[in-house]
């Protein structure tokens, strides 16, 4: 008998049970398991693994009024069956439309539980966005507003977070900071080993940070500089688009005002403008500059 | 997809074409090959020669799954009591989808139209998507394409759609200077949340890729195009010729192996790396080398790239403080 015939076999039967089922019930109940028991154990071992590597939620309890007690199986249909989101055909469309147009990194399945694609969707792919586990794990937590703890540069940190967003090549984590008791903005790439997940969060949920609006050298706990630079006028209409609408200009002139909280990052920065960008003051900013350069020359 | 599915893969798909089928009261089987990308004749063999013995104990008629094929290519599917509901989304599944969603509407495909008419649906299954997967799902997410103004987003795209050429002032930050010349738009993509125009270039007479957020002003030519748009998918970027470089880099510096395309990569015992990359343009070099200052060293360099030109340009920078 095939094997996909003994699988869908047991699940059928895991899920019309009103009781647990011992292995030994399952042997006779379902077609298509070989009848020595060892054989039988090897299989049923397999088969096991095989659905929950499916998502199917198969449940082990002990089998009632045993002892010692015998494991025994099931799978409760609340927990198997989605709640039914009752999509319209268009939206079903849309979001066919999202995932064709929008690659993501990694296997698409969920589409298909929803009623899957859609045959008049054909449209050319026109983006990438990285995509994995991980991210999963962390927009999961920020859905069900619960608490996580990961390793972040070298530190425990235990956050509540509120988003997710992707901006310029990074994925960024809005959240409430347990310990810190303000907002903290994390790269997602750089958080180090597992992500574990902690209780519901308890802060109400903040209006997170748009890291769109971010610049590289804002993002640190520093308290921040102004820093007034001297842009040479052809490259000033795209400095102020990198720099963003907030910084300040003196209007008329090439000198832009930058609240600087990363010093590296400022550094790498404006060194990306060559002999075109100056900084004027403050004077350690400006010697740090001249510093770094003297040591290449 | 490859021609031979595992048992796994062609459950996880009958676990969601059993309760489709059930629920549509009959589909037809190309329907389903499109809708669960399963191959037709696997399908078929799949429908009656498996799920067609499939049931629960005793096996009496009445405990099988009855499957019925027509003369039309109809399907039917009954008493599938145990599967007439598909399975649950997992955490994972439903942040994928909410995600690529999200990138959707981030990309404002519809500005010079009406939007509803495309963003209405997304939206509403958003919603519907978003109850299942958490009281805060609709706010977890968000995705930016890309940081271009959006009035040069839509001058290229209206360009694009007419078929028209366009003049753009282009800042071309490998040769550091500042270029206009007349286009013809042959796709717009966003690659790792920047956005792109492909285009063929009347000044290099060739195709050429330029970063939107570096375009200054796009103006219509009004002139018609002669180049035929592109809808190639796949790697988005290519990669130039150039002379090679080799460097060692202090582990903080590792974000150049993620920033760049990347020939090679070898990490040493103490963390250092030593990547090897193509060099596009000699202005790019020295914006890099500058950058890294003291946790870059070369190890060889093809010519005209050398230690005298990182120091050259730093000498040039500095001339600017020293005035």
């Amino acid at each position: 008998m095939d094997k996909l015939e003994r699988l869908l076999n047991l699940t059928a039967a895991l899920l019309n049970a009103d009781r647990v089922l011992s292995a030994d019930e399952l042997r006779h109940r379902v077609a298509g398991y070989p009848p020595a028991k060892a054989a039988f154990r090897r299989s049923f071992e397999r088969d096991k693994e095989d659905l929950r590597n499916m998502g199917i939620p198969l449940r082990t309890e002990a089998v009632p009024g045993t002892d010692p007690p015998i494991d025994g199986y099931r799978i409760l249909r609340s927990e198997y069956a989605g709640r039914d989101l009752q999509l319209e055909p268009d939206e079903l469309a849309a979001l066919h439309l999202a995932t064709s147009i929008v690659r993501l990194d990694g296997d698409d399945t969920g589409l298909r539980k929803l009623g899957g694609a859609s045959a008049d969707v054909s449209v050319p792919e026109v983006g990438h966005v990285p995509f994995d586990d991980r991210l999963a794990r962390l927009i999961a937590a920020a859905a069900n507003r619960r608490a996580v703890r990961f390793s972040y540069r070298g530190r425990d940190r235990s956050v509540e977070p509120w988003r997710l967003s992707f901006a310029r090549g990074h994925w960024y984590l809005a959240s409430w900071d347990q310990q810190r008791e303000a907002e903290r903005l994390f790269r997602v790439d750089r958080i180090a080993g597992p992500i574990e997940l902690l209780d519901d969060a308890v802060e109400p949920l903040g209006i997170p940070t748009d890291p769109v609006s971010l610049r590289a050298w804002e993002l640190s706990d520093e308290e921040p500089v102004a820093v007034r630079v001297a842009v040479d006028a052809d490259q000033l209409a795209y400095f102020r688009h990198l720099v963003g609408e907030e910084s300040i200009s003196d209007d008329d002139t090439n000198i832009v005002t930058l609240q600087v909280r990363n010093h590296e990052a400022f550094r790498s920065f404006i060194l990306s403008f060559l002999e075109h960008a100056e900084v004027l003051d403050p004077p350690e900013v400006r010697a740090d500059i001249v510093n770094w350069l003297e040591a290449l020359t | 997809m490859s021609p031979k599915m595992t048992a796994a893969e062609r459950m996880s798909r009958l676990l969601a074409v059993i309760p489709w089928v059930v629920e549509q009261q009959g589909t037809h089987l190309d329907d389903i090959t499109t809708r669960f990308d399963y191959p037709k004749d696997q399908l078929v063999e799949d429908l009656t020669g498996v799920v067609f013995f499939v049931g629960v104990h005793p096996f009496t008629p009445d405990s099988l799954i009855e499957v019925d094929i027509d003369d039309e290519e109809e399907v039917q599917i009954r008493y599938a009591d145990w599967f007439s509901r598909p399975q649950r989304l997992t955490p994972s599944e439903g942040a994928r989808l909410l995600t690529a969603g999200r990138s959707l509407l981030s990309g404002r495909f519809n500005a010079a139209d009406d939007g509803d008419e495309a963003t209405g649906p997304l939206l509403r299954a958003l919603t519907k998507l978003g109850t299942a997967l958490g009281e805060a799902a609709e706010q977890a997410v968000e995705v930016s394409l890309g940081n271009a103004p959006a009035d040069t987003l839509d001058a290229l795209r209206s360009a694009l759609g007419q078929r028209q050429r366009i003049e753009i002032e282009y800042y071309t930050y490998g040769r550091d200077e500042l270029t206009t010349r007349v286009v013809e738009p042959l796709r717009i993509f966003s690659d790792n949340g920047y956005w792109y125009l492909q285009a063929w270039c009347l000044s290099a007479i060739d195709e050429r890729v330029f970063r939107v957020d570096r375009i200054r002003a796009a103006r219509s030519g009004g002139e018609p195009m002669e180049h035929e748009p592109s809808d190639s998918g796949g790697s988005f970027l290519l990669r130039g010729d150039g002379p090679n470089v080799v460097l060692r880099l202090h582990p903080d510096s590792a974000w150049v192996a993620e920033y760049h395309p990347i020939e090679s990569l070898e990490v040493d015992a103490d963390g250092t790396l030593v990547v090897r990359m193509v060099v596009t343009s000699p202005s790019w070099f020295e914006r890099l080398m500058l950058r890294l200052g003291p946790q870059a060293e070369i190890l060889s360099a093809d010519s005209p790239l050398s230690d005298a030109v990182v120091s050259g340009a730093a000498e040039r920078v500095l001339q600017r403080y020293r005035q």
